[in-house]
Parts: C-alpha cells; structure tokens; sequence
C-alpha cells in the first residue's frame, strides 16, 4: 500500500532518506515542468529544480502540517523562481532584479520591458514562432510570468496559483490580465 | 456590469474559471455587443499561439539528469551536516553518559558566567552601550573575546530596556597530529565553512601532509562537499587530488562522475576523468546508468582531450 504524504514526511523528518526520496519522486516532474516552462532554459531549470528541494529538505523538519505538503512545496517552487536569476540573461536589457513584492512597480515596470531578441521587422519577416512567443513570454515580469506559466502551461486553478504565491485571488487575475494585455500587445502581429 | 469587467469576463472564461451564473451572463452579453465577439476571438487566437508549449511533457532524460544532479547535492548538504554533528560527537565523545550531563551542565554553567559577566559588570556594560557597528570586545571579561551579528529583537529603548542577540567568539590555539581527532575536526570544518579560500585549501593541504591517508568518512564527506559545492576551482583542485588517496569506492566513484558531469573547469574534469580511468584499469565499472549519463554529458563536452578520452571509455564498454 502507498504511504500517504504525512507518513513519508513524518519518516523523513526522522532522517529516513528513502521516504524523502519517494516524496521527491512524487512531485518533482510537476515541479521540474513548472521549472522548463519559467525558465525556458534546461540548465537553469535543473538549477531551479535542484534549489526547491534543497530548500525542502532544509525545511522539512520544521514542517507542522499546516498546510498540504503540495502547497508548501509549489509555494517554494514559485519562491525560487522568482527571485532566480538566469546563468545566461543577457539578452534582457532591463533587469528584473527588484523587489518582487512591489506590485504596483512590477505592473509599471512590465510596460517598459524590452525583449531585444527579436524586432517588429524580425517578427514580421517570419521569424521563428516558437522564438517568437518564448521572447514575448520572457518580456512579462516574473510575477506575471509566473501566473501565466501556472495558469495556461500547468493548468492550475487560479486559487491554487494565489495559495503557491501567498497572495489574494484577486492579485493572481490582475497579474493574469495584464500578462495576456502585454502579450497581445508584443504578438499580435503574428496572430491579428 | 461594465463592459470592462465582461472583458475580464472573456478571459477568466478561456481559462475556465468562471461561475455558471458568471458563465451565462457572459454568454447573453456576447448575443449583443459585437466589440466583446471580437475580443474574445482575439483572445483564443492568441492562447492558441501560445499553447505550443502546453502540452509538452516533462523530458525524461532531462528529469533523470535533474535527479542525478539532486542526489549529489543532498548528498554533499548531509555530509555537511554530518561534520557539524561529529565536531559536537567529538566534543563529548571522551565522557561517559553521567559525564555528559555534568559537562553539559558545566558548558551552560560557563555561558550563564560568560553572559552574567557581560550583563552585570558594570564596565562592560558602560563598555557595550558605547560599541558602535555588531564586532566588539569585552576587556573587562577577557582582551580576546569577540562579539559580533548583534541582532535587534527589541531596538526600541523608549521603556528603557533593549532585547538583541549576539555571537561571542575566542581564538582557541591547538597545535598537534592531522591525525588527532579533534584537529581533523577543526580542520574538517574549517574546509567547509571558512570565508578565506586561502584558509580552506590550507585545511586541505594540512591533511594532504598525511601519507598514507587514515581519515574518516567525515572527512572523506567534507571533501566530497567541498568537491561538488566549493566555489574556488583550486580549493575544489586540492580536495578532488585528497580524495584520490582515498580507497576507491561507489562514493568516490559518484564524485568523479558529478566532476565529469558538472564541474565547470576543465582542468578539474580531466582530472576526474584520469581518476575515473585509473580505477576502471583495476576493475571498478560503470553501470549501464552511469555509462548513458556519461555518454551525454560528454557528447556535448567542448574540451577536446576529453571527448577523445570519453570516445576511448565508451569504446572499451562496447
């Protein structure tokens, strides 16, 4: 019979490393997908992956069930994400290095964003799509991004996305609606 | 309801996130306004365009790459953990259990002295109140005593008392054998925790001295840790050339092939490989698994020495 999550973390939290392996192996392909789809880069994914669960197992004793172990664990996931910053950034020539908890700024900030992967005149000679739409994603701030990636990549429920980021419902649609505002804004002559 | 909010509306519908009366009074709004069918059109397309990513599933071999990369580094965050429970274990190792106890009791007996001395000699308070900027020293109680991360719990002094705490810290001299226990202890911790670069190759080169090697496996785990986890190439140079002198096992085995994997000098990988090759000349394999790892990695390897080297492995295999 499967141990539950509590059975596994209780052993874990006695130092049995098997179950803590077997929790890992329980969600880490979610957390690894959620890693890919943020930062659009394997070895940085790996590096995100690899992050989160340090950070679990550090954790993990002082873990009181307060919450789902999901919860915390995807909490941590969007935590590592958004303060990391890319090996291989270069290509931003505005840097996300702020404070991530200044909404109001972020919101601000996100409209001067310049991706300058691709130009108009490269996007509308036919660039590569996928590039295209992958440079668009990666110009939205990292709260933006992060909602985007949760919501339209991962699938998950706008109250489960406010859970993992520790914030109101409310937040994760403004974030949500001004994502899609400046996608469309950078793609929309690709699709118009 | 505003035309804004039917707006919102559309989205939180493409997403499926709206409620059954929500979802309706969207659905007799679009009926009439044609600006509404419009967006929502625009906004499929453009979910379609960027759905491209959606469905794609996580790589296995990316997924197994990750794994191997975790294992190694809980592997190095235990050992490290290790280290600091043998330096307590060797602490207390020499007394028996009534004797813990009583020197338990003695230890926070010390520090109760320590602290009093602090908070109620009179100079050292008048001393403190006037240290500016966390390091500090208290002459009253002894010349080389440090303090230092004093930390505000309470700065607020309006009620005429403060509440803060603080690390207090005194040079200890220890001269004796790498071989000791305690120095090994000292020198294990000080590999992994030292700021200076220049103290943690020191600690290793200390141990290095010894021929032929006799440590623990606390000490064989510290080097480890130091080999996966050092920032300095030379530090991690010296601790990978120590561990050489190790008996060849499956750890060190792993942490040749972490080295070859994901170190970022080349150096250091040519090394490991060297290592790696010694030992497969005395019989110690690679498993299937290690081999198609290997075997990535090292396709994509842009040192040329050793993709000729890895090619040679690859091939006694086949």
């Amino acid at each position: 019979m499967q141990l539950s999550d509590t059975d596994l973390i209780i052993q874990a939290q006695k130092g049995d490393q098997s179950a803590f392996e077997e929790l890992v192996y329980r969600y880490d392909r979610n957390v690894l997908s959620i890693t890919i789809k943020y930062a659009n880069n394997e070895d940085d994914a790996k590096d995100l992956y690899q992050e989160v669960f340090i950070r679990v197992y550090r954790g993990l004793k002082s873990f009181r069930f307060q919450s789902e172990f999901s919860t915390w664990l995807f909490r941590i996931t969007t935590n590592v994400c958004l303060t990391y910053k890319s090996r291989s950034k270069e290509h931003l020539k505005v840097s996300i290095d702020k404070d991530i908890d200044d909404e109001e700024n972020e919101i601000r900030e996100t409209t001067e964003l310049v991706y300058d992967g691709l130009s108009p005149e490269e996007i509308s000679s036919g660039a590569d799509l996928g590039e295209i739409v992958n440079a668009a994603v990666e110009s939205l701030s990292p709260k933006q991004k992060m909602t985007f990636v949760l919501k339209h990549y991962e699938g998950y429920k706008i109250r489960e996305i406010a859970e993992m980021l520790n914030c109101k419902e409310g937040t994760v649609k403004k974030y949500l609606f001004d994502a899609t505002k400046n996608l469309r804004k950078k793609l929309s002559p690709v699709y118009a | 309801m505003k035309h804004n909010e039917y707006k919102q509306l559309l989205q939180l519908s493409l997403f499926g996130e709206l409620k059954s009366e929500e979802q309706l009074k969207l659905k007799e709004h679009l009926l009439t306004c044609e600006e509404c069918r419009v967006e929502l059109e625009d906004q499929k397309n453009l979910l379609e365009l960027i759905s491209g990513k959606k469905k794609a599933a996580v790589d296995e071999k990316v997924l197994s790459a990750a794994r191997y990369q975790l294992r190694g580094a809980l592997r190095a965050e235990r050992s490290s953990n290790n280290i600091l429970n043998s330096i307590a274990d060797n602490i207390f190792q020499y007394f028996t259990t009534p004797l813990k106890f009583t020197f338990a009791g003695a230890a926070l007996l010390i520090i109760g002295v320590v602290i009093g001395g602090i908070f109620f000699n009179k100079s050292s308070q008048t001393e403190f109140t006037g240290q500016q900027n966390g390091e500090s020293k208290f002459s009253s109680l002894s010349e080389d005593i440090s303090i230092s991360n004093v930390r505000f719990i309470d700065s607020d002094a309006s009620d005429g008392e403060v509440e803060f705490t603080f690390e207090a810290s005194k040079p200890i001299q220890l001269r004796g054998k790498v071989t000791d226990p305690q120095i090994q202890s000292v020198l294990t911790y000080a590999m992994l925790n030292e700021q200076n670069p220049g103290s943690r190759l020191n600690s290793i080169n200390a141990m290095d001295a010894e021929t032929p090697v006799q440590y623990d496996n606390d000490v064989k785990n510290a080097l480890i840790t130091v080999i996966m986890t050092d920032e300095n190439p030379g530090v991690r140079r010296e601790a990978l050339k120590l561990m050489s002198k190790f008996t060849y096992d499956e750890t060190v085995k792993q942490t040749l092939l972490y080295v070859i994997t994901s170190d970022t000098v080349s150096g250091l990988r040519i090394e490991a490989l060297n290592s790696l090759i010694e030992a497969g000349g005395k019989g110690y394999k690679l498993n299937q698994e290690e081999l198609n790892l290997f075997r990535n990695k090292l396709q994509r390897d842009e040192n040329p020495y050793i993709k000729l080297r890895s090619r040679t492995i690859l091939q006694e295999y086949n």
